[in-house]
């Protein structure tokens, strides 16, 4: 086999070389067939490092999985996976020739490894489905030398039907249908347990030899469904890294099966191309000391008539250069406040930091205090007051962040002052663009189109906006088959609407944003919110500068739109009143809670828990819970709503300046419960990148 | 909105169209492209190198340059190579302030160095944001000791600090030829430790003068060695 394997992977091996792959100094805590932290098919005690994206996807004979897993916190982690079995039909030729199945898991490690110490890690396979791939498990793993692994295990449900040393905890019971889509808490730890056990062998940093005693017997694919032939419990094979980021794995599994598996292994925390990319920051500007040049600090220019049209047109003329547009500009001899639109710079602190040593450049001497004020959607997200000679002063110290931190205030952007000069290029202003577009709607299954979107600023705060999208191609459900829910279809129809209305007009709004009061923020959303709803949508939202919490309350009227993309409202006759009671929390070290509590676009009530880890750099990993008053039947498979979400900025990827980013949310399945309307600009998130919660972490980049 | 949207969306749009059969985006709705290297210094406007990446081609050579060429800018010129990225460059003022001199490439990347001893960098990614440094006199005091910190954004864009005590010995005077021109310089090595780890910083000193140098900058970047070209 290990010849096989070499002389498999030798042509390939040569090609990857070329590019070369970094020394890993310890051993890999590598992932499994299944996308979570293990062995082959096994999982092990291990866990990722801290904050470890990974994409996994594998392929065993007629069984093909997809995984999202994520290091949520140094000791827990989560995967969502979206498996596939094909020959499904193989003994029962009356059933479709593919089954699939997307099931949750949580892990947990209990003990991290030391000397003497194994790293034990206790999970949950599939605990909130349909029970499938339903299994818990705790391991224990020991790495001795800088080469062996040794990972010994105790499995229940799956993992305990092969080898079983008997109940240890007494029967483990079946999931009744009502209860299918709600954690399995009942089976946890219940019915057979088994061991497992496996090895690692690092050969070289690129190369890692596994072998697994297997306790899953595969009875669902052997015993019932005759679609593997599972013949030994032992799974061997070989690994091989390609860079920090991806691994391949190819295997003999069962005796009988060929496995292969493609990891993408991302670490949001550090970029791809190892540090802020991007062009260095002119300097800062030092005035001559006011005993050597008094005139220079006199005031009067602030009479001058063509002072402001000047003062601003050569500070856009440095601003452009990072993609920052001036929406107002308004001064006095001694003060001058800068609202900014920060179109590219991924940190807002860098965006700031930009602009003052812009204003060093262009003011005049008098001017000693700079107000920058960040506008997100025509409003002011909050105030950054810096003196000019703390700038100067600090540009070369040691620790000049967080120097210049303790010096800077953060507050309330206030109202814009009556005698700003504002800019008659920017409003009204007509945008638009054509971009290729991703639709994912779960893993292995999206569409790549094309939306044609455009906005008219007309005056800051108000804009006109709308998008058309047209598919392409791609693999989602477009049978246009009618929803079989028993509540209003206000999302399971969505066959219908990728079959008839394509293109469609997805979105065509009036927005407007403002903020009425200190601290307090509004939007009014007035069309054709999304694909499916259109109405109205009010938000209000309380969000003090450097508060943790945040409170807010939506209130929306909509109608269901006809599933032909077009304006009509006439196929569904539906219309709803829906409203949410909000409350936002920044745990701190990115950790942002949100809890909604109200009414559901199908006349449901109920909450919704979502928690986010929001990474400086725009990553955010995150997953939400609904429940509502609409029981487990009525919602359909999967129980009530949940689901993850994730986005990834192309900053990140790429290193170029840019506030892109490419994200969705995969739910397990989509019912019409706990079902929001899907509006942009949705207030808190506008807001937080220029609190201090997000400004603060980042602040080392105001210098950048 | 002119009188030419009319005219110039359709336009557009076709062409868009077309471009778009290559995936690549349009509209007066994006960024402005990034204008790498519009903003250094005036004096670096007279073009002389880039720092090129790591995944750039390989580095410019700054052999066919000769030093009649370099004093034809009539400025200063410093080389500064990057073993890490195979760069080589020759930088020029872009700031100065006090003891501090900001050196910048044309294409956006700058080192600032406190009389010759580096204290910042911007530009090549993971970058030194700033630091305490020793003067020119604490390098040239034989078996004198002082202490160094660097600050640098790391993981997810937090800012961190690394302390070292360093000490200060002295190799030997050696012969170091810059661009054809030979200096008698004194070398002295820097050696920085802190419980997780050591650095050591090599100056060849000239007087009061850092004539030749190779520095430490940060975890990603390693070594950056700095020749004085012209003075």
């Amino acid at each position: 086999m290990q010849t096989l394997t070499r002389r498999l992977f030798a042509p390939l091996v040569f090609a990857l070389s070329l590019t070369g792959a970094p020394a890993l100094a310890e051993m890999t805590k590598s992932l499994n067939i299944n996308g979570a932290t293990g062995l082959i098919d096994m999982p092990s005690g291990d866990a990722q490092d801290d904050a470890t994206f990974s994409f996994s996807t594998s392929v065993v004979g007629p069984i093909t999985r997809a995984t999202i897993s994520f290091q949520i916190t140094p000791r827990l982690s989560g995967s969502f996976r979206f498996q596939t079995w094909r020959d499904w039909n193989t003994l029962f030729p009356a059933d479709s020739s593919k089954f699939d199945d997307r099931s949750f898991d949580l892990r947990y490690q209990v003990l991290t490894e030391s000397r003497y110490v194994p790293a034990l890690t206790i999970g949950l396979q599939d605990f909130t489905g349909q029970g499938y791939f339903s299994s818990e498990y705790v391991a224990a793993t020991k790495t001795f030398g800088d080469r062996v692994k040794v990972t010994a295990g105790l499995g229940w449900g799956r993992l305990g039907s092969h080898g079983s040393i008997g109940q240890l905890f007494g029967d483990r019971p079946p999931v009744a249908t009502e209860d299918r889509g709600k954690p399995n808490v009942d089976q946890w730890f219940r019915g057979e347990a088994a061991p497992f056990a496996g090895i690692e062998y690092k050969v070289n940093d690129r190369w890692t030899f596994k072998g697994e005693y297997s306790s899953d017997a595969y009875l669902l694919e052997d015993d019932e469904r005759g679609i593997i032939d599972r013949d030994s419990p032992f799974n061997f094979g070989f690994e091989y890294q390609k860079g920090p980021n991806v691994r391949y794995g190819l295997y003999s599994l069962h005796g009988t099966e060929v496995g292969l598996v493609f990891h993408l292994i991302l670490d949001p925390k550090n970029r791809a191309t190892g540090g802020v990319m991007g062009a260095a920051p002119v300097s800062v500007k030092v005035r001559p000391s006011r005993s050597a040049d008094p005139d220079a600090y006199d005031g009067g220019w602030v009479t001058q008539p063509d002072a402001g049209p000047l003062l601003r047109a050569n500070l856009a003329k440095r601003l452009a250069v990072d993609g920052i547009i001036i929406e107002n500009l308004a001064y006095k001899a001694g003060t001058v406040q800068i609202r900014i639109r920060n179109n590219r710079v991924d940190a807002g602190s860098q965006a700031i930091g930009r602009t003052a040593r812009a204003l060093s450049h262009v003011m005049p001497a008098s001017v000693e205090v700079f107000e920058i004020v960040p506008v997100v959607n025509g409003i002011g997200a909050s105030k950054v007051t810096i003196r000019r000679s703390d700038l100067e002063d600090l540009e070369y110290a040691a620790d000049n962040a967080t120097l210049l931190r303790d010096r800077v205030t953060i507050t309330d952007a206030g109202p814009v002052p009556s005698y700003a000069v504002g800019d008659e290029d920017l409003y009204p202003k007509f945008r638009w663009s054509l971009k290729p577009a991703f639709r994912i709607s779960e893993p292995l299954k999206g569409d790549v189109g094309l939306r044609l979107s455009a906005a008219y600023d007309i005056r800051p705060g108000l804009v006109l906006s709308g998008s058309i999208y047209k598919r392409l191609f791609g693999n989602v459900d477009r049978t246009g088959a009618p929803s079989t829910s028993v509540l209003q279809p206000v999302r399971s129809d969505s066959s219908r609407y990728s079959k008839f209305g394509d293109p469609a007009l997805e979105t065509l709004t009036l927005a407007w944003y403002a903020r009425p009061a200190e601290n307090v923020y509004s939007r009014v959303t007035l069309g054709y919110l999304e694909r499916m709803h259109a109405g109205v949508s009010g938000e209000v939202l309380w969000k003090p500068v450097d508060s943790r919490l945040a409170l807010g309350v939506e209130l929306n009227y909509s109608k269901q739109r006809d599933s032909d993309g077009g304006l009509g409202f006439g196929e569904y006759d539906y219309d709803v009143v829906t409203g949410h009671v909000s409350a936002y929390y920044e745990f701190g070290n990115g950790f942002v809670g949100e809890l909604d509590v109200g009414k559901y676009l199908a006349g449901d009530v109920g909450a919704t828990v979502s928690l986010d880890r929001v990474f400086v750099n725009g990553w955010r990993v995150g997953a939400f819970a609904t429940v509502t008053d609409v029981t487990s039947t009525e919602f359909g498979r999967g129980g009530f709503d949940k689901g993850v979400r994730f986005s990834i900025p192309m900053n990140w990827a790429l290193g170029q300046q840019s506030k892109s980013a490419f994200g969705t949310t995969l739910r397990p399945a989509t019912g019409d419960g706990g079902a929001r309307l899907e509006v942009d600009g949705r207030l808190y998130d506008s807001i937080r990148e220029y609190h201090t919660d997000a400004l603060d972490p980042e602040w080392g980049r105001v210098w950048r | 909105m002119g009188k030419g949207l009319a005219v110039s969306v359709p336009v557009k749009l076709a062409s868009c169209l077309i471009a778009l059969a290559v995936l690549v985006a349009c509209g007066n709705d994006k960024g402005e492209p990034s204008p790498m290297g519009t903003i250094v210094g005036g004096a670096a406007k007279a073009t002389l190198a880039k720092v090129r990446g790591k995944r750039g081609p390989a580095a410019v050579a700054a052999a066919p340059t000769t030093r009649a060429d370099l004093e034809k800018f009539g400025i200063p010129i410093l080389r500064a190579v990057i073993k890490s990225r195979g760069a080589d460059a020759l930088v020029t003022i872009s700031d100065s302030k006090g003891d501090f001199v900001t050196w910048a490439t044309t294409d956006g990347t700058t080192f600032t160095l406190r009389n010759g001893v580096m204290s910042q960098t911007r530009g090549l990614g993971p970058d030194l944001m700033s630091a305490a440094v020793p003067s020119v006199a604490d390098l040239s005091r034989v078996g004198g000791t002082h202490r160094r910190s660097y600050f640098f954004l790391a993981e997810d864009d937090r800012s961190v600090r690394r302390d070292y005590d360093c000490t200060v010995a002295v190799v030997g005077r050696e012969t170091i030829e810059i661009f054809a021109r030979s200096h008698s310089a004194l070398h002295v090595k820097e050696e920085c430790t802190r419980p997780e780890g050591k650095i050591t910083n090599d100056f060849w000193l000239e007087g009061a003068t850092v004539r030749k140098s190779r520095q430490w900058t940060s975890p990603g970047t390693g070594y950056i060695e700095f020749e004085k070209v012209i003075d």
